[in-house]
């Protein structure tokens, strides 16, 4: 099971987007908790996906319009040998030359 | 004071449109009745989606925002296949839906369909008006959102009693995005990196999509890749963006690509991607394809990434400005000599291009139809195996001069969209091929031709079969031909005829001979010079293939080349 924690604003649609994005795949989604913050909204998904699929959420999540950020609980740091939306350019120069 | 029908239109053209596609009803028909002097001019399609699909070709042929207008209910629902369209295929597109009144909301009452919620994964970004005042900031928040990055679909659900009511309007507003780290793109350091890999390939080859068109790189992108002079292809969308001509352009790559690109894409050892989201029908098995390559993949919308294939360094922006970048660091650097792997790649195969006068008579007529077109034409292609052979055969230098349906792979596309491409570019020659399938599907734009007096030039190749469903049928299910069997069509000239549309057929044995006689050719010059609408309907042999094809699920080295059953 993976976390992921979205922040991002409350306007149409916009959680909903978020959601389609794990169903779409088929995935379940066992746990879900969606609450206003002090400035933004913020929720949290409880997914079984695998790395590849991290990495294709991440940056489907990203990709909407009102989302602002994007965080996960992973056990293994990035451990696929290509860098995803956000990683240092550092990072994937090292990935790409591995 | 200003009804919000009106309000709605003076933000379109705040935003520059001056022509919408669309279809009147009961939920949008104050929109309708304030077109009448607002400068925004209104083309009546014949069906929701001939509107939307106009409104795509419009987009296409120009890059700029495309405006479909439809009401409430059925008349929303029909434009989903032109939004999901767009949505595949980066199409910048603004739908604007009636919607019902807004105490009625939510009641099921008459037309009522919930459009936002049916196009919510369909769209880059949607909203249903909730109150007058937010019209102006709804509608420049939607065109930028169609516009920006990744173009993309837009719906704005309006409620009837929106567009009646009166506020004072001090103006059109700008939209301002809010700036998000997700919004970071690449820096410098990747240029480095790149010229690495180039300097430790062997095999490397570049593949380019329809996002270096898109970005509008396309000069930048060619004076690279002349620069580099590696073996070269495009994905269907990317035709076009290099010109067919240099030494090292391989055509077409994928399921129906030629031999020789997908047999370089194969053996690659480094593939630069520009613009392409790497879709399975360019693939084929994800898990062989590129077996030994290394990836570099330019691309502005970071969600393309990964999708099937993982790349080894991504190059996130615009390319108008990572291909700039990455060519200045070139040119500091010398490379390894990749003439040896060059003459392989481009070598015999490369003559496939243009086997003229080899072929069979379909791709024999397209070759001569395309031969004779004036230079700067835009050719559209519905789908089936006529856009596969117009894709391989249509030999265009023009970025934006082979239009189709690539992502959803939409029948009934290409009349509705060649009535925008035309709108468009009126002094273009607009060449619109279908398949007798796919031209019924949206066979009631022919009065939007007439109407409008387009001289859109109508081919329909026509085999009486749904042609590529049944060569799957024939090579895959045992010529088990289920339910594709069109022979009992109509008669498309006599029907062109009833539309007030002059035609005429031509048969397959006019393409036996070659070069073709001085009659047919003289039917073909006429037909692309008249000034008027003119349709074309070409004989095909029933059981005529698409070839090369990469079986689904194979990898593109196991291409058919000829007619034999797959094991």
């Amino acid at each position: 099971m993976q976390s992921f924690q979205i922040r991002y604003r409350n306007t149409q649609g916009t959680l909903m987007r978020i959601l389609n994005a794990a169903s779409r795949r088929g995935l379940d989604i066992p746990t879900v908790h969606a609450e206003a913050g002090e400035r933004d909204h913020h929720i949290m998904l409880l997914l079984d996906v695998n790395q590849k699929q991290v990495g294709q959420l991440y940056r489907e999540w990203y990709s909407i319009a009102d989302v602002i950020h994007v965080g996960a609980m992973h056990s293994a740091a990035w451990a696929s040998p290509y860098p995803v939306a956000g990683a240092t350019q550092e990072e994937a120069r090292l990935a790409a030359r591995a | 004071m200003l009804k919000g029908a009106d309000i709605v239109l003076q933000c379109l053209r705040a935003e520059g449109v001056d022509l919408v596609f669309g279809y009147p009803g009961g939920a949008i028909m104050p929109l309708y009745d304030a077109l009448e002097g607002s400068g925004v001019r209104h083309i009546l399609t014949r069906h929701e989606q001939g509107a939307v699909f106009a409104a795509e070709g419009y987009a296409r042929a120009t890059g700029k925002v495309g405006v479909a207008m439809a009401t409430s209910g059925p008349g929303a629902t029909n434009l989903v296949t032109g939004i999901a369209d767009a949505k595949m295929d980066s199409v910048p597109l603004v739908c604007i839906t009636g919607q019902v009144r807004s105490a009625l909301i939510g009641t099921d009452a008459f037309q009522e369909t919930d459009v936002f919620g049916v196009t919510l994964s369909l769209t880059k970004w949607s909203r249903l008006v909730r109150t007058i005042d937010e019209i102006p900031e709804v509608i420049a928040e939607g065109f930028y959102w169609a516009r920006s990055g990744r173009p993309g679909p837009v719906v704005i659900d309006i409620p009837t009693d929106m567009l009646k009511a009166k506020k004072e309007f001090s103006g059109p507003v700008k939209f301002t995005p809010h700036a998000r780290p997700a919004d970071a793109k690449a820096e410098g350091g990747f240029t480095d990196t790149i010229v690495a890999l180039l300097q430790q390939s062997v095999k490397p080859v570049a593949l380019v999509g329809a996002g270096a068109k898109l970005s509008g790189a396309i000069s930048r992108l060619r004076r690279l890749l002349d620069d580099l002079n590696i073996p070269t292809f495009a994905t269907v969308h990317g035709l076009g963006a290099v010109p067919p001509e240099a030494p090292y352009y391989l055509g077409m790559v994928g399921m129906h690509g030629t031999r020789a690109a997908n047999t370089a894409l194969h053996d690659t050892d480094l593939l630069m991607v520009f613009g392409a989201r790497l879709d399975d029908r360019v693939t084929g098995d994800p898990s062989r394809f590129a077996p030994h390559a290394k990836i570099v993949h330019f691309e502005i919308d970071p969600a393309q990434l990964d999708r099937v294939r993982a790349c080894e360094l991504a190059v996130i922006g615009n390319l108008a400005e990572t291909i700039p970048a990455f060519h200045a660091e070139l040119q500091r650097h010398s490379l390894p000599d990749f003439s040896d792997w060059r003459a392989v790649a481009c070598g015999e195969e490369r003559a496939e291009l243009d086997p003229r006068g080899l072929a069979q008579p379909t791709i024999r007529f397209l070759d001569e139809l395309f031969s004779r077109l004036p230079q700067d034409s835009v050719v559209l292609a519905d789908v089936g195996q006529h856009q596969m052979w117009a894709a391989q055969r249509y030999r265009s230098s023009s970025p934006r001069g082979f239009i189709t349906s690539g992502g959803l792979g939409a029948m009934g596309f290409a009349l509705p969209a060649a009535v925008g491409v035309q709108l468009a570019k009126p002094d273009t020659c607009v060449l619109c091929v279908s398949g007798d399938g796919g031209f019924q599907m949206n066979i009631q734009e022919l009065a939007t031709v007439h109407r409008l007096g387009l001289p859109v030039k109508m081919v329909i190749i026509d085999n009486k079969y749904l042609g590529m469903v049944r060569q799957w049928q024939q090579l895959f299910y045992q010529r088990n031909y289920a339910e594709t069997d069109l022979s009992d069509n109509p008669d498309f000239v006599e029907i062109a005829k009833a539309y007030k549309i002059h035609s005429f057929r031509l048969k397959e044995d006019a393409m036996r001979e070659f070069p073709v006689s001085d009659d047919t050719g003289d039917k073909i010059d006429r037909f692309l010079r008249s000034p008027q609408p003119e349709l074309l309907v070409f004989d095909c042999a029933p059981e005529a293939n698409v070839f090369p094809m990469v079986p689904a699920g194979a990898a593109l080295s196991e291409m058919l080349l000829e007619e034999e059953p797959a094991q």
